[in-house]
C-alpha cells in the first residue's frame, strides 16, 4: 500500500507566518509538501466555517498561523482567532473529530525555522491519526 | 467565464530544479478557466514581462496568474504589467511555487504536485476577483520625530529644511542623545560637540520644527498619513519662557543626584540644566529627586529665582498633533554592565564603562578632560581595554557584533596616549573590524605609531590587587593567559536598543527583531522603512551603527518620509470590508470586532457601513458575520471556500 | 522527601573530617543525614571523552540503587560526587539511546534507571531547606573576627546548567560564613581550577596554582580558606608543603571543610581526630581566635 499522504490546508496571516514560512524557503529548510497554503490578511480572516468546510471536503489537518500575542499587525487578531479556535475544537469533538487536526501556531516573521520544524510535526502528526473521516457539517 | 493566462517562471534552476514546469503546463492548460499557459526562464525579466503583455493583447486575457517567488518580491513589477496592458491590477494573482514549494521541497514529484494545487488555488480565487481601485486620502503635511539624538536632529533638520512641519519629541531635558556626550569622533578625531551643538542650535531655531522635551509618545491611532499623536509632556516646573538661566536655583538646591550627562562620574542638582548647551536652553525640575513639591521640606529654589519662573504645582500634560509621517529615532543604550559579574563594574570604581571614559575624556566632562581614575585621581599609566564586553558571546550575553567598539575603543586608546604621553595602553579584542572609510588607515597608524598593544583574546576576570586592577585573559596567538596589571579598565559595552523603546513598539505596534532593534521592511532594499505604513527607522534603533551611518540612514529615512509628505493624496489598499446590504441584519456584532472603529451601524437604514479609509482589511469582522453579509474584497468566503475544495480534492 | 547521603569515597578516608563534622551539624539542625546503603564510587570526574558511555555507569548505579531504596534526592558533601552524579544524570536522561544502552548494563540491579532521584548538594540544602536565617539562630560561638575565603573551585558551579549559585559571581558560601558571624571574603582567585589530577602526573602545575590561590586569598585579608571539595582541600591544603619549599616567601594557611567551622559555630566539640587531618595546623588560628 502507498504511504498515506494527509492533505493539509494553512491559512497563513500575511504579516508574519506567511513571511516566515518565506523565510523557511529564503533558508532552504526543509520540510513535507503536504501542506498547501492560503494566505489571509490576519488570522481573524479564518472563518470556523472554512475549517469546518476543509475537513467536510476530505482535508486530513488544518493549520493556521498567526503573529505572537502581542504582535498582531491588526492589534488583536491573533486573539480573536485564538478564542475562536478554542471554540471551534470544543465543535470538533462533538463530530467525532481528532481535535489535534486542527492547529493553530504563533510564527513570527523571523521564524523561518520554527515554521519548517511545525509543518513537520504537524504532517507527522496527521500521519499518525490517518485519513479523515467521512463527515458531512454543510 | 474569465480567460486566464498562467505564467510559469523557471527562475533560472531555482523552480525548475525541483517543479517540473514543462508537465505543468501541460497539464494545467486544460484546466477550466485556462485560456492560455507558457512558462519561461525569468518572468520578472523585462521579456518575461513582454510575454505577458503581448499574451493578454493577443489572447484577450482578462486576468493572469504568475507561478513564481513569494509575492513580497514581485507582485507589484506583475501589477504594473497589467495595468501597462489595459487591465486592472487586483486581475493578477501571484502563486507562490518558489519560497514556498520548490527551495522547501526535493522531490520532483511531490513538489510538481503541490506546484499545480498552488496553481489551481490561484486561478479560483482569480477567477472571483473583481476589479478593484484604490481607496485616496489626504495627507497631512507634518512629521513626528521621536527621538532627539543626531539621527532623529538630522532628519527633523531635512524635513523641515524641505519645508514641511515637524514635531519633535524628547524624553530627556535636552536634545543631542548620546553624541553630545562622546568626546572625539573617530576617525577624524573632530569635537562631537563643536559638530553637533550647530544643528542642535539650528533644530531649535527652525521656524518649522516645533520641539518638546520631558516628553514622551503615549499613542498614535489613524493611519498612514493621517496619525493622531498623543504626547505626555511632564509639567513644567521651570518655565522656559521665563528662566533666565542665572544658576541660582541650582547653587541653593540641597539635593545632588548621579549626573546622567556624566554617567555617574559627577553630580547635578535636583534642579539643574543636563550641560551648558543644552536645547532647550533651560533648568529642568527633576521630580523624583526634588524635596520642593512639599514647600515645607524645601523651596528654596523657588524663594532665590528673581525670574519667577519655577512653579511647583505644574502638573503633566497631553498634546495631541496630526502628523502624516513618524520616524523613529529612539537610539540606544549600553548592555547593562552588572550582567557581568566577573568584570567587577561596581564594585570596582576602575572599573568603568566606554561611555564613562567618554565623560573622562571629554572637555566638558568631570575631569575637565584630564584623565583621571576614578578611585583616587591618579593618572592611569597603564589602562586596559576590554572590547566586545557583552557582545558576540551568544552563550552568555549577546550574539551580534555591536559594530562600534573596534574603532572606539582604538579612538579612546589614541586619545589616551596623546594626553598621558607615557602611558601603556592594552586591547583586548576578538577581531578588529574596521570597515568604513579610512577606518582601517586610522587602526593601522594607531598600531605602528602610537605603541598600543592589541592582545588577542576575550577577559575571563578582572579584580583588584593593591591599587592596581588585574586583567586575567588569554592571548589566543601565543595560547598563554595573560595577566595584565592596570591602573584603569575600559569595557567596551555592546549596544541594546534603548530601554523607552521597547514600551514605546509595543504601544506603536511596530516589529522589532528578536534583539528588540526595529525590523526594517526589507533587510536590504527597504532598510529605513518599517513594515507599519508611515513609519520609518532612523539610527541605532534600527541596530548597531556609528555616527555616519546614523546620519546618512536619518537623511534616508527623511526622504522616504517626504515623499509621502509632498504627495497630496496617499491610496490606501483596496483589500478592504464591504457589506451586502440586502444580507446585513443590523446585529452590529462586527462592529466590536473592528479595532479601528471602521464599522458603524446606520441607525435609520439599521445596515452596518465601513469607513473604507479606516478599514485595514484584516477580516476579522468577516468571519464574525452571522449571515455572511460581510465580505472582504478579492478574498470574500466564497473565494477561500473555491480554493479550500482544490485543496481537499488533491488534484 | 526521603533524602539520602552518597558519602563518595574520600568522605571515609582523607575527608571523614569532612563527613563527621557534616554529620554532626545535620544533626544539631535536625536533618539528620541517613548514608544510602550499597554505594559505590561515584564514577569520579564527569568524562569528556566522545565515547563515555563506559563513563557513566558507576553514577547511574548510585542513582539507579538510590532510586530503589526510595530516595527522593541524593545529598553530597564532596563537589565532585555532585558534579559528576548530576552531569551523568543529565547525559543519560537528556539522550534516549544512552537511557537504552546504559539500562543494558544494570542487569544485575533490581530495576531499570529512571532518574527520579535528584542530586543536591549539602550548600543548596542549607541555603535553600533549613535556610541561614535559622542556622544563625543556632549559632553558639560566633566566628567572631575570621576572615575566611571561600574557595568554590570549578565543580559546584561549572558548567552553568548545575552551579548552586551565580556560576561567575556565586556568594552562597560567603553568606554560610556571615551566618555563622565571621567574615567571608570574596578573593580574585576562588574560581579558580586547583589544578586538580595535575597533583599526580605535574605536580608542579598544583603547587604553582596552590601558591596564586593561597596569595590570592591573603592579599584579600583571608585567614583562612574553606571549600567543600577534598580535591581541592588536598592540594590547597597538602600541597602547601611543596609550595612552601618551591617558594621560600611563601606563608602558609589553614584550609578547612565549611562544616567543620559550622561545628565549631554551632557550639560542638572540636575533635581532635581532625587536626590529624589538616597539612597546615589549624588549631593556632583557631586558639587565637578563641574558638577552642
Amino acid at each position: 500500500m502507498k504511504d498515506f499522504e494527509p492533505k493539509i490546508v494553512c491559512f497563513l496571516c500575511k504579516w508574519c507566518t506567511y513571511s516566515g514560512a518565506d523565510l523557511a524557503g529564503t533558508s532552504r529548510m526543509k520540510y513535507p509538501p503536504n501542506g498547501v497554503v492560503i494566505k489571509t490578511l490576519c488570522s481573524s480572516r479564518v472563518d470556523p466555517q472554512h475549517i469546518l468546510l476543509a475537513f467536510s471536503k476530505g482535508c486530513d489537518g488544518v493549520f493556521i498561523g498567526g503573529c505572537h500575542p502581542g504582535d498582531c499587525h491588526y492589534q488583536s487578531g491573533n486573539y480573536k482567532t485564538k478564542r475562536r479556535i478554542i471554540l471551534l475544537k470544543k465543535v470538533l469533538k462533538q463530530l467525532g473529530l481528532n481535535t489535534n487536526r486542527l492547529r493553530l501556531e504563533w510564527i513570527s516573521a523571523s521564524e523561518g525555522k520554527k515554521f519548517a520544524n511545525t509543518m513537520v510535526e504537524f504532517t507527522d502528526q496527521i500521519k499518525k491519526l490517518g485519513p479523515i473521516p467521512k463527515i458531512n457539517c454543510e | 467565464m474569465k480567460k486566464i493566462g498562467v505564467f510559469i517562471c523557471h527562475c533560472g534552476i531555482n523552480i525548475k530544479d525541483t517543479v517540473d514546469v514543462d508537465r505543468l503546463t501541460e497539464e494545467l492548460a486544460d484546466y477550466p478557466g485556462v485560456a492560455y499557459i507558457e512558462n519561461y526562464m525569468f518572468m520578472c525579466s523585462d521579456p518575461g514581462q513582454n510575454h505577458i503583455k503581448d499574451a493578454i493583447h493577443e489572447r484577450k486575457l482578462d486576468g493572469v496568474v504568475v507561478a513564481a517567488c513569494s509575492p513580497t518580491l514581485h507582485e507589484s513589477t506583475f501589477q504594473t504589467v497589467l495595468k501597462e496592458s489595459g487591465l486592472n491590477e487586483y486581475q493578477m494573482e501571484i502563486a507562490n511555487i518558489r519560497e514556498q514549494c520548490s527551495w522547501v521541497h526535493t522531490d520532483i514529484e511531490q513538489a510538481t504536485h503541490k506546484a499545480k494545487l498552488i496553481i489551481k488555488t490561484a486561478i479560483e480565487k482569480l477567477k472571483l476577483n473583481e476589479s478593484l481601485y484604490p481607496v485616496s486620502a489626504p495627507v497631512t503635511k507634518k512629521a513626528l520625530v521621536i527621538g532627539g539624538g543626531i539621527a532623529g536632529i538630522q532628519a527633523a533638520l531635512d524635513i523641515a529644511d524641505a519645508g514641511f512641519q515637524v514635531i519633535m519629541v524628547e524624553k530627556k531635558p535636552s536634545i543631542g542623545g548620546h553624541m553630545i556626550q562622546l568626546s572625539e569622533t573617530f576617525p577624524t578625531l573632530d569635537c562631537s560637540q563643536c559638530i553637533l551643538t550647530p544643528k542642535m542650535v539650528a533644530l531649535s531655531k527652525h521656524k518649522n520644527i516645533k520641539l518638546y522635551v520631558n516628553s514622551e509618545v503615549e499613542s498614535i491611532d489613524g493611519y498612514v498619513g493621517n496619525f493622531n499623536v498623543k504626547i505626555k509632556q511632564e509639567a513644567l516646573y521651570v518655565d522656559p519662557a521665563k528662566c533666565n538661566l542665572c544658576d541660582d536655583c541650582t547653587e541653593v538646591c540641597p539635593v545632588l543626584v548621579p549626573s546622567e550627562q556624566d554617567e555617574g562620574l559627577s553630580w547635578r542638582k535636583a534642579i539643574y540644566i543636563p550641560f551648558p548647551q543644552a536645547i532647550p536652553a533651560t533648568y529642568t525640575l527633576d521630580v523624583e529627586n526634588c524635596l520642593g513639591l512639599e514647600p515645607i521640606a524645601c523651596g528654596k529654589c523657588r524663594e532665590k529665582c528673581i525670574a519667577e519662573a519655577i512653579n511647583y504645582d505644574a502638573t503633566d500634560t497631553i498634546i495631541e498633533e496630526e502628523v502624516g509621517a513618524v520616524i523613529l529615532a529612539t537610539g540606544f543604550d549600553l548592555y547593562p554592565v552588572e550582567n557581568i559579574p566577573e568584570y567587577g563594574y561596581g564594585k570596582y570604581p576602575d572599573v568603568i564603562t566606554s561611555l564613562q571614559f567618554e565623560r573622562i575624556l571629554s572637555a566638558t566632562g568631570p575631569t575637565g578632560g584630564e584623565i583621571y581614575r576614578p578611585s583616587d585621581g591618579k593618572v592611569p599609566k597603564e589602562i586596559v581595554f576590554v572590547q566586545c564586553s557583552g557582545s558576540r558571546d551568544p552563550e552568555h550575553h549577546l550574539s551580534y557584533c555591536s559594530k562600534i567598539c573596534c574603532m572606539y575603543t582604538l579612538k579612546h586608546a589614541k586619545l589616551y596616549k596623546h594626553k598621558v604621553h607615557n602611558g601603556q595602553p592594552y586591547i583586548f579584542y576578538i577581531d578588529i573590524r574596521a570597515g568604513g572609510k579610512r577606518y582601517e588607515e586610522f587602526v593601522q597608524q594607531a598600531v605602528s605609531e602610537e605603541g598600543i598593544l592589541y592582545i588577542r583574546g576575550k577577559v575571563a576576570k578582572i579584580y583588584k590587587e593593591g591599587d592596581k586592577m588585574i586583567v586575567i585573559g588569554m592571548d589566543t596567538l601565543s595560547n598563554k593567559k595573560i595577566e595584565v596589571k592596570a591602573d584603569l579598565v575600559v569595557l567596551a559595552m555592546g549596544i541594546v536598543p534603548s530601554e523607552g523603546s521597547h514600551d514605546l513598539v509595543k504601544r506603536l505596534k511596530i516589529n522589532t527583531d528578536d534583539k528588540g532593534f526595529l525590523s526594517e521592511a526589507h533587510p536590504k532594499l527597504r532598510p529605513v522603512e518599517s513594515l507599519q505604513a508611515g513609519f520609518y527607522l532612523a539610527g541605532t534603533s534600527q541596530g548597531p551603527r556609528d555616527i555616519p551611518d546614523s546620519v546618512s540612514q536619518a537623511s534616508g529615512a527623511a526622504a522616504k518620509a517626504l515623499i509621502l509628505l509632498s504627495s497630496d493624496k496617499i491610496y490606501h489598499s483596496p483589500i478592504i470590508a464591504s457589506v451586502d446590504e440586502d444580507l446585513c441584519s443590523g446585529c452590529a456584532i462586527c462592529v466590536g470586532t473592528c479595532p479601528y472603529g471602521a464599522r458603524e451601524l446606520n441607525e435609520v437604514s439599521k445596515v452596518v457601513e465601513v469607513n473604507e479609509i479606516l478599514c485595514e482589511g484584516c477580516g476579522a469582522c468577516i468571519s464574525a458575520c452571522p449571515s455572511g453579509a460581510a465580505q472582504q474584497k478579492n478574498l470574500t468566503d466564497d473565494q477561500i471556500d473555491n480554493m479550500i475544495k482544490i485543496i481537499a480534492s488533491g488534484k | 522527601m526521603k533524602s539520602g547521603y552518597f558519602p563518595g569515597c574520600t568522605l571515609k578516608t582523607n575527608a571523614k573530617h569532612f563527613e563527621d563534622s557534616a554529620m554532626q551539624v545535620m544533626e544539631v539542625l535536625g536533618h539528620p543525614l541517613e548514608e544510602m546503603e550499597n554505594w559505590i564510587c561515584c564514577g569520579t570526574v564527569f568524562s569528556m571523552t566522545t565515547d563515555d558511555l563506559m563513563l557513566q555507569l558507576a553514577s547511574i548505579r548510585n542513582l539507579l540503587r538510590a532510586e530503589n531504596q526510595g530516595y527522593d534526592e541524593l545529598i553530597t558533601l564532596c563537589s565532585m560526587c555532585y558534579n559528576t552524579l548530576k552531569r551523568a544524570k543529565e547525559f543519560i536522561l537528556n539522550d534516549e539511546e544512552n537511557l537504552r544502552k546504559v539500562n543494558d548494563f544494570m542487569y544485575k540491579e533490581d530495576s531499570k534507571f529512571k532518574g527520579t532521584t535528584d542530586v543536591v548538594h549539602l550548600l543548596s540544602i542549607l541555603k535553600d531547606r533549613i535556610t541561614f536565617e535559622e542556622i544563625k539562630n543556632k549559632v553558639t560561638k560566633p566566628l567572631t573576627d575570621l576572615k575566611i575565603g571561600a574557595y568554590y573551585g570549578c565543580l559546584l558551579v561549572r558548567p552553568k546548567e548545575l552551579a548552586i549559585d551565580d556560576f561567575e559571581d556565586p556568594t552562597i558560601m560567603e553568606e554560610l560564613v556571615d551566618t555563622l558571624g565571621g567574615e567571608g571574603v570574596v578573593f580574585p582567585y576562588r574560581l579558580e581550577c586547583c589544578g586538580a589530577y595535575q597533583t599526580i602526573i605535574e605536580k608542579d602545575v598544583t603547587v604553582k596554582r596552590t601558591y596564586e590561590i593561597i596569595n590570592s586569598a591573603r592579599n584579600a585579608g583571608c585567614e583562612a580558606l574553606i571549600t567543600s571539595c577534598p580535591l581541592c582541600a588536598f592540594n590547597l591544603d597538602q600541597r602547601q608543603k611543596e609550595t612552601s619549599e618551591e617558594f621560600l616567601e611563601f606563608s602558609t594557611m589553614p584550609v578547612f571543610y565549611f562544616t567543620e567551622l559550622m561545628a565549631i559555630a554551632l557550639g560542638l566539640k572540636w575533635n581532635k581526630d581532625w587536626k590529624k587531618l589538616h597539612y597546615i595546623d589549624p588549631v593556632p588560628l583557631l586558639k587565637e581566635k578563641g574558638l577552642i
